[in-house]
């Protein structure tokens, strides 16, 4: 009987093993365990068999039921994986298709420009100031220096609106007010819109300017050229050299010119190069020692600017879309004012 | 202004500079910005002057000739050419083989349908002496043959343009550039030597009857000239210089202007009436005629240089054509004043005659100048024209006499130059001695007086009034290069200054909230034109008074408008069968004024109200990218959503939306009125948002609808963080929160706002919020009705709710809801 046990036993076992689904698996186990399976007909002739010899066939009985059962449940696993992974591949979809993807903003290369500039020199304990962009002609011009009939106002053509009042040409005025409304010692940067009568690929009638005006006892020229140095690698990168040229500007004196090193020609100034022309040099400030007339001016209409024993003081200014177009190597000025997604969206 | 290098070197020796380029950089870094080196005679450089020996026809071609050409020594060439306008003896131009013409032709030994030629006869086309010419360049008679071209045609030059800054009038003349090169190189400038001019003995007076307006006035009177064309080395050096030649004694007052900065004049004196020339102010309108031939009637307020009966001269500006001097001229008076820089300007600028006498008067001339310049004119004119000097004559206020400098005196302390620049004290290179004799380069005379310098700056020196002045001079000198870097010290604490920094802070978050949102900040022109404003029906704006066109005539009195243009250009540019996503904000300040004309209030007021706005403009796909069935188009909750997630990120606090519809203040033109909102914070009305009018955008031609907003930043900036404070934690529930859903039919129209701060209201305090999660119109509720779906939550701070609790308040809710909106469950 043991025999005839162990023979369906291992006929069972093989069986499991080749059933190829959960189906025919199923079928198995019901005529392998269930009721009138073979097992249980060959236990049902238990009781003719000697009763010395049935627990030994009990027990064979039992192991050969266990054994069955894991096979069973092992297949079942397999037979179950399988079938999954069959399913996960037919559930595959196209990971090469398109993202879908959300709008990315944009800072304006102007606000991007200012914020980088305003960040660099906020670190030397510069505050930032804002002043309006209608501006009285006395503020504009003769308090900084700028006199009615002299040549040096044809450097800045200027918008009028009506008898004393233009579009500021520079943010000087805001520096003025400043003056007029603070006390010393002063540390300000002013961003801002600044209009001149001029209009093609590199003039705008509108334009951006940041000016910093630092004033202070026994401020000294080589302070400005420490504060330029510092400003143009900060911005440029740490190679970068400055240098001053004496120019004119009549709210400065001594004035100067500033020119950076070229960033794109670092190593070898090239005749080719598209940024400075080769000339190996970028002109992209005017920057002076603050003139005493406006000191002057500021005392005769604010008591905080009495007693100006001793004050001096430095100034300079940057034109924003100039750092912009040189850093980004927009090619004309108009581009940035007019909206185009094109170009927005690339920066 | 441009300079002769050829001429400069005749005034100051160039031999320290290799050549124009580093002259140009010595300039550049003294201050004067040299901004083009023009080489005259670049492609001429193998051009000489040659004659035609024999003309005779090409056998193979008829339209060639064969010249034997000579250039006065060695073997005739012989030279094929295709112009028909020379013959045999005629002068021309051969470029020689090897020559490479201005305009890129090189010349090589060639063979022309079988004939050698060895070199080419020349047009001026070819030379680049004009744009167009026809045949080739005949050169005069009596040219001496195998010479430079460039040489023979005083090309052999380089030109220098300089851009000299509004201090520097002393600078716009050889002579003046000269005395900087000088003073750079302790070299004194050499001055052509004349013979000075006796004051005497002249045929007519002078009277100075304009005061201070025209201190000084010196004439001389030159009879027996004869009035003809300059010769030509004058000729070319004037016109390469900008200058059109006009005769010999306008030629003259040209040169002596272009070498001495003095702008000069000559009078035909035979028209001249009475005996005396009078500087004064013009009669309110009296007339004159200038030399340009138009008449201009004076105001009374320009100084003129008259005769006995009428005005000349518009002083300082143009000559009169009353009496200008011509052909039969024989008799002149010529003329060197000192003429007040402002009242110069206001003339030139009144009558548009910007002209190089007036540029130079405004910026002022050496005031000790004068008679050295009239002298050298008087002897050039002699020179040029014959003539004899009859006698000269001279007027001058008691300021002008004696030497002027002396009055200019500038004190200040000894080590101030030092302390100053940032230069240590007494060492390289700013030593006492190095500071005295440096001052003395410049022609100052300088005296130390115990601990202080007394500088006279010398008379040309307008500009030098101040020790800051003489800081920049001492700087210049040294070089602004070996200026050393230091870093100042920081004397106060640095922090943001009180009143901006609330403004500046909103604004950076409010960008960096927008940008995160996926929109891209545009910046437009302020200037917008009045037709343009009028398709928005704006009514007050303020104009400028000298726009440069009618499209930038006004300034924005709102964002609105120039974010519409912005759609369109960005629609009408794109191609592609989808338009473009359009997710635009803008922040800047817009304009209006409280009254009609502008003007000054005050020293610090201008009367125009400066508003900042914020300004967004979507439109298109909900996503930057994709598939078809997925992308949606932007509609108001996406514009709803960019805002309330601004309001989120700056702290905004108390903003009340009201639609359009139930306006108080009446609406919007711009805004569908259905699908808008007016914006309220606090007691204020902040701005709108919604749809841009349909009827307007189809006026406009817009191809897609557009969603905008105006807000005013002064209000919500009032209202935002930091203003409003420090943000603070806030505790969330530790209990377990009870949810109940409520699918309710409501009558179209009614607010679901309303229903769920209702909910809340009743609810009070177990019911914390209501929101809504589901709207439907259609076909499964009645007509005129909306379902609307409500999820209300319920908890307790400080115990678990029973479910009896919830159900209670709920029936308190949906009785509320009935009772108010009519709203029933959806069955």
């Amino acid at each position: 009987m043991i025999d005839i046990l162990n023979g369906i036993g291992s006929k069972v076992l093989k069986e499991i093993g080749d059933a190829i689904d959960l189906t025919s698996l199923e079928q198995m186990r019901i005529s392998v365990l269930g009721k009138r399976s073979v097992l249980s007909e060959v236990l049902k002739g238990l009781s003719s068999a000697p009763s010395s010899e049935r627990p030994v066939i009990g027990s064979a009985a039992n192991a050969w039921k266990k054994q069955i059962e894991e096979a069973l449940d092992q297949r079942k696993e397999f037979l179950e994986r399988a079938l999954l992974i069959e399913k996960l591949q037919n559930d595959r979809i196209d990971v090469t298709a398109p993202a879908r993807l959300h709008h990315r903003g944009s800072y304006h290369l102007i606000t991007q420009t200012t914020r980088r500039i305003i960040q660099i020199l906020s670190r030397l304990g510069f505050d930032v100031t804002l002043g309006p962009e209608v501006e009285t002609e006395y503020l504009n011009f003769e308090a900084v220096n700028i006199p009615a009939d002299h040549p040096s106002r044809d450097m800045q053509d200027t918008f009028f609106l009506g008898p004393g009042v233009v579009l500021r040409t520079h943010t000087s005025g805001v520096q003025m007010r400043s003056m007029m409304a603070q006390a010393w010692p002063m540390r300000i940067l002013c961003p801002g819109a600044v209009y001149r009568c001029d209009h093609d690929a590199t003039h705008s009638p509108m334009f951006h300017q940041l000016e910093g005006l630092w004033v202070d006892r026994h401020v000294k020229m080589s302070d400005l050229k420490g504060i330029l140095e510092f400003f143009a690698k900060e911005l440029f990168g740490a190679e970068t050299q400055i240098r001053l040229r004496p120019s004119y500007f009549p709210f400065v004196e001594p004035g100067a010119e500033v020119d950076v090193s070229c960033f794109q020609c670092r190593v070898k100034i090239s005749d080719a190069c598209r940024v400075c022309k080769g000339s190996g040099w970028l002109e992209i400030l005017g920057a002076g020692m603050v003139h005493p007339r406006l000191f002057q001016v500021a005392a005769s209409t604010s008591e905080l600017f009495k007693n100006s024993q001793g004050l001096t003081g430095f100034a300079f200014g940057v034109g924003i879309e100039r750092i912009a177009m040189l850093l980004h190597q927009v090619p004309d000025l108009r581009l940035l004012f007019q909206g185009d997604v094109r170009l927005l969206s690339q920066f | 202004m441009r300079i002769s290098w050829n001429w400069l070197s005749e005034l100051v020796d160039l031999s320290p500079f290799k050549g124009p380029i580093e002259l140009a950089e010595f300039l550049t870094h003294r201050g004067l910005e040299v901004e083009t080196i023009d080489r005259l005679g670049q492609g001429l450089e193998q051009v000489i002057t040659a004659q035609i020996l024999e003309k005779k026809p090409h056998p193979q071609a008829d339209r060639l000739s064969i010249c034997l050409v000579s250039v006065g020594s060695g073997d005739p060439l012989q030279i094929v050419c295709g112009a028909q306008n020379m013959k045999a003896g005629d002068k021309v131009a051969l470029a020689q083989i090897g020559a490479k013409l201005p305009n890129g032709l090189e010349i090589s030994q060639s063979k022309i349908r079988g004939i050698f030629s060895y070199g080419m006869l020349c047009s001026e086309e070819e030379l680049k002496l004009k744009e167009h010419s026809e045949g080739i360049l005949l050169l005069p008679p009596l040219t001496a043959l195998g010479q430079s071209l460039a040489t023979f045609l005083g090309r052999d030059d380089t030109i220098l343009t300089l851009k000299i800054t509004a201090n520097r009038g002393d600078c716009l003349s050889h002579l003046g550039i000269a005395r900087e090169i000088g003073s750079g190189l302790q070299k004194v400038p050499q001055l052509p030597s004349v013979e000075s001019l006796v004051f005497q003995k002249c045929p007519i007076s002078i009277d100075l009857s304009a005061g201070d307006l025209a201190p000084q006035f010196f004439g001389c009177w030159i009879e027996n000239i004869k009035v003809g064309p300059s010769p030509d080395w004058m000729v070319n050096c004037l016109e390469v210089l900008g200058v059109r030649s006009v005769n010999n004694v306008v030629d003259a007052t040209n040169w002596v202007l272009l070498e001495l900065g003095h702008p000069m004049h000559a009078y035909d004196a035979s028209k001249i009436r009475g005996s005396k020339i009078q500087v004064r102010l013009s009669r309110p309108q009296e007339l004159l005629p200038l030399l340009d031939g138009i008449t201009v009637e004076l105001t009374g307020s320009e100084i003129v240089v008259a005769d006995q009966e009428r005005a000349i001269a518009l002083a300082g500006v143009m000559g009169g054509g009353n009496s200008e001097v011509q052909m039969e001229t024989q008799t002149i008076f010529l003329e060197c004043a000192e003429f007040d820089p402002i009242a110069v300007r206001r003339s030139a600028s009144r009558f548009q005659r910007k002209t190089d006498a007036a540029h130079r008067f405004e910026r002022g001339v050496n005031p000790s100048g004068l008679a050295f310049a009239l002298a050298r004119l008087a002897h050039l004119v002699i020179q040029l024209a014959g003539g004899r000097i009859v006698g000269a004559a001279q007027a001058q206020l008691p300021s002008r006499s004696g030497i002027v400098s002396d009055r200019r005196e500038v004190k200040f302390e000894t080590y101030y130059l030092n302390d100053f620049l940032g230069f240590p004290r007494d060492q390289e290179p700013l030593t006492l001695e190095q500071v005295k004799s440096i001052l003395e380069a410049l022609d100052c005379r300088v005296e130390k007086q115990d601990n202080a310098w007394s500088v006279c700056p010398p008379s040309y020196r307008l500009d030098l009034n101040i020790r800051e002045d003489f800081a920049e001079e001492i700087a210049r000198w040294i070089g602004y290069d070996r200026i050393p870097s230091t870093i100042p010290i920081l004397s106060s604490p640095p922090g943001f200054l009180g009143s901006a920094l609330p403004r500046l802070t909103v604004m950076d978050r409010a960008k960096e909230a927008l940008v995160r949102a996926g929109l891209n900040e545009t910046v437009h022109l302020a200037f917008t034109s009045r037709s343009w404003l009028s398709q928005f029906q704006y009514s007050s704006f303020v104009q400028l008074l000298n726009p440069l066109s009618e499209e930038y005539e006004m300034l924005v009195p709102s964002l609105i408008p120039g974010l519409v243009r912005n759609a369109l250009e960005n629609w009408h540019h794109h191609f592609g069968s989808e338009l473009p996503s359009i997710r635009l904000f803008e922040l800047r300040p817009v304009f209006s004024s409280s009254s009609p004309t502008i003007e000054a209030r005050s020293q610090a007021e201008t009367g125009v109200i400066e508003t900042w706005k914020l300004a967004l403009g979507l439109s298109g796909s909900r996503f930057a990218q994709a598939l078809r069935s997925e992308r949606g188009e932007v509609d108001f909750y996406d514009l709803k959503a960019v805002l309330e997630f601004l309001w989120v990120e700056l702290g905004t606090k108390g903003v009340r939306l009201i639609p359009l519809l139930n306006s108080k203040s009446g609406g919007h033109p711009l805004f569908h009125p259905g699908q808008s909102v007016e914006v309220w914070m606090g007691s204020s009305l902040a701005g709108h948002f919604g749809l841009f009018h349909p009827a307007k955008a189809k006026e406009l031609k817009m191809r897609a609808p557009f969603w905008i907003a105006e807000l005013d930043w002064q209000v919500l900036t009032q209202l935002s963080r930091p203003s409003a404070g420090v943000p603070r934690f806030q505790a969330w529930p530790e209990f377990p929160q009870m949810e109940r859903d409520f699918a309710l039919v409501v009558k179209k129209g009614v607010s679901t706002e309303k229903l769920c701060q209702l909910a809340v209201q009743v609810g009070k305090p177990l019911a914390r919020t209501a929101q809504v999660f589901d709207i439907y119109q259609g076909s499964q509720v009645a007509e005129g009705m909306t379902s609307v779906a409500v999820r209300v939550i319920f908890y307790h701070e400080t115990r678990s709710l029973q479910e009896s609790e919830a159900e209670s308040v709920s029936a308190r809710i949906l009785e509320a809801w009935k009772k108010e909106f009519g709203a029933e469950l959806r069955s």
